[in-house]
């Protein structure tokens, strides 16, 4: 009886699992992240508002990629919203993955997304990039910052670091002074997506780039890209031992737990750093945007933007959700969640701005303004992994900066054909 | 049989019986039936269609048709520096852990055996690494070679020994994963070995030790011969599992540093859905599917076992 009863629960459970997102009106694919949870929030409302039944599917980062990459090559029409990191964009975006937004902003009366958005954040947004038309709306306005202990920045003679320079002086000093337990710098030096973010903000911080402006040349291996890797080689040998391993926690925790001076991070850091019970820094880390080199300092743009799915089956309930989710109201409270927001008109709420926990977002909307987007390329996760392996053999030592770039360029010009 | 009577028409009757002994003559196909349909769906037409796709070109973009490449994604593996690296990371790590465990699990099943073979609470206790999720192992072995916070580290700085970047440090990377491999699957060697020991007859010993054979004869006249078959089943799986290893390397290095941890089961999955060109990551799968065969084959051939 037991046994009957268990297999009829089970039968149910498989059947409700299997057909869930066929109930619901539509289905948005949002990774197990704090941005992730914000949609799922703002989806609930929704639903409750609207009496539209939104399914939300969250997968780890990767897999959010991974299965939408899945959906759109089969055609499969399982999801109809997709929350993106912004680098997939021309990989879903060139695969016919995405749908163009354009007759949706027609049919609803519009030209396209307001002018209330930060320019930099609809940018990305259009396929190419800044020309093309509109493949997905941002809804988390992720740009990198700079993060740092001011106080002892101070004890090391820089009052407000401006250029890697003076984060280079810091940091050596406090390195020397810390005995192997503190460190004047820390950054994300894990192989692959890790090594590269923190690195390319110091790359265009001294001119240089990955490809030239029209896309027809690798030019990683040039005297602009040899000073970045200058300036990354020195701030290698002031950051801890292991710091080929690193990734955005293990960077997270030696700010919060005192550790480490000084980094570049992700906004959704700050929530973490003025949280008593998470950190022994609150209140004593300052943010700026990205230190210059021998040109501005710039950070990289790590948007999370909302496109629906070409295979969808439900493409204008998905459009009404987006155009509701991206609005100025539901960016506020999406903000207020702790997802840093997109429009103007939030990051200069005095509400908002007013309270102690948003004291960043002057900086960060000056950083996302100042951003640069990772090359915009189809292939970018594969460019990505092998700019990262060579990245990662230069900070761990296995190879020269100069052999780091010559076979950067090389492997570059191999995937992209651009030689 | 059915019989002719009333409201039965002949020619139904004739079909039913001509049913009931096509049935009877094919009951024994139409009871694997069920398995081999889902044989075919899980197991057969992957394996086709990934032979199917290793000859292919294959575009993320579905409007894009296959374009078949012949054995071009297998010439592919001649040159990709990415897979001869992570080559040689899994002949490396294969070796090394499998080599570990089995000492190191056969040592201590002939220790539990002969010397405390009662304490059975001691023998459950050996065995729970290895019933433990791998993806757990992944991150409690993180945390613990964690080079500013971890167990390890904290050790080393109060015995005043120098701190060690355990899974970041290029040269301690690799030996990292092993040791964690060993951690969790030492119990599964140890095992086969205590059951194997178990099972033994005890008459040629009890006349060995009447001729006065030291236990070290014993042990390599004896019990290593007697074992073979048991040593050589947890070998081989051990070696199948090895050479799959995932789970371990993405949760502690990524590959990384510097390329040292990239196994073939990363590659793989790097290729098919990070760099999403499936019918590559078919014909890498391929190459690992024939070494494993291969070496199944010679090894089950070395040590008799298909006898």
């Amino acid at each position: 009886m037991v046994r009957k009863l268990f297999l009829i629960l089970a039968a149910a459970a498989s059947a409700l699992a299997i057909n869930g997102a066929a109930w619901a009106d539509f289905t948005v694919l949002v990774p197990s992240s704090s941005e992730g949870d914000g949609l799922r929030a703002a989806a609930d409302d929704y639903s409750k508002m609207k009496g539209t039944k939104v399914e939300i599917v969250q997968a780890p980062y990767a897999n959010v990629f991974e299965q939408g990459a899945n959906a759109g090559a089969t055609k499969s029409g399982v999801f109809d919203i997709i929350l993106m990191d912004d680098p997939w964009i021309p990989f879903f975006a060139e695969n016919g993955h995405l749908e163009d937004l354009t007759p949706y902003f027609k049919k609803a009366g519009l030209e396209g997304p307001d002018t209330d958005f930060l320019s930099k954040s609809l940018a990305i947004c259009r396929n190419p990039y800044n020309t093309g038309p509109y493949v997905c709306l941002p809804y988390v306005g992720n740009a990198q910052m700079f993060f740092y202990d001011a106080a002892k920045y101070k004890e090391a003679g820089v009052d407000a670091p401006k250029t890697w320079d003076d984060v280079l002086k810091a940091s050596q000093a406090l390195t020397k002074d810390g005995g192997g337990r503190y460190f004047g710098y820390v950054f994300r030096g894990g192989q692959g997506n890790p090594v590269v973010a923190d690195f390319m903000p110091i790359f265009w911080s001294y001119g240089a780039d990955m490809f030239n402006a029209d896309r027809t040349k690798v030019t990683i291996d040039t005297p602009e890209g040899a000073a970045a890797m200058k300036t990354f080689m020195a701030l290698r040998d002031v950051s801890p031992k292991g710091i080929e391993s690193y990734n955005a926690n293990e960077v997270g925790t030696a700010l919060a737990a005192g550790t480490a001076a000084s980094s570049i991070n992700w906004p959704n850091w700050v929530a973490t750093f003025e949280d008593p019970s998470q950190s022994k820094m609150v209140g004593k880390i300052s943010y700026s945007p990205i230190p210059a080199g021998t040109k501005a300092g710039s950070s990289e743009i790590g948007h999370w933007t909302m496109g629906i799915m070409s295979a969808s089956k439900n493409k204008q309930e998905a459009f009404d959700f987006m155009l509701w989710a991206t609005s100025p109201e539901q960016i506020k409270i999406s903000a207020e969640r702790g997802n840093p927001p997109v429009r103007t008109s939030v990051f200069t709420d005095p509400e908002l701005t007013k309270q102690e926990k948003f004291r960043h977002y002057p900086v960060l909307m000056e950083a996302i303004q100042a951003s640069t987007p990772r090359p915009r390329h189809p292939k970018w996760p594969e460019i990505e992994n092998a700019f990262g392996i060579e990245l990662s053999k230069v900070v761990a030592g296995t190879i020269t900066p100069e052999e780091a770039l010559k076979n950067s360029q090389a492997a570059v010009e191999e995937i992209t054909g651009l030689k | 049989m059915l019989k002719p009577g009333k409201g039965i028409p002949a020619a139904s009757l004739r079909l039913g019986g001509a049913l009931e002994h096509w049935t009877e003559r094919h009951l024994r196909y139409l009871m694997l039936a069920p398995t081999m349909l889902i044989l075919l769906a899980l197991t057969i037409f992957p394996s086709l269609y990934m032979f199917y796709a290793a000859v292919h070109k294959i575009s993320p973009n579905p409007d894009l048709p296959w374009q078949f490449v012949g054995p071009g994604n297998f010439a592919r593996l001649l040159t990709d520096a990415q897979f001869h690296a992570a080559l040689r990371n899994t002949a490396v790590f294969t070796i090394v852990s499998v080599s570990v465990e089995f000492v190191l699990g056969l040592g201590l099943a002939l220790l539990l055996d002969r010397f405390i073979r009662r304490l059975t609470f001691l023998k459950t206790v050996l065995m729970i690494p290895m019933m433990l999720p791998p993806i757990a192992v992944a991150i409690t072995w993180k945390i613990i070679y964690e080079p500013q916070f971890g167990v390890l580290n904290e050790i080393m700085f109060r015995l005043g020994l120098p701190l060690q970047a355990w899974a970041g440090d290029v040269n301690l990377a690799m030996f990292s994963i092993i040791v964690a491999d060993v951690w969790q699957w030492t119990p599964f060697i140890f095992l086969l070995m205590l059951a194997g020991l178990a099972s033994l007859p005890v008459e040629p010993y009890e006349a060995a030790a009447l001729d006065g054979a030291s236990s070290w004869r014993q042990f390599w006249d004896l019990t290593l011969p007697f074992l073979k078959p048991v040593i050589a089943i947890a070998l081989l799986l051990r070696v199948m599992d090895a050479l799959r290893l995932f789970d371990l390397v993405f949760i502690l290095t990524g590959g990384g540093p510097a390329d040292r941890t990239k196994v073939l089961s990363l590659y793989i999955y790097q290729v098919a859905y990070r760099f999403a060109d499936p019918g590559y990551a078919a014909a890498i799968s391929l190459f690992v599917l024939f070494v494993t065969i291969v070496l199944s084959t010679w090894f089950m051939k070395r040590m008799r076992l298909a006898d």
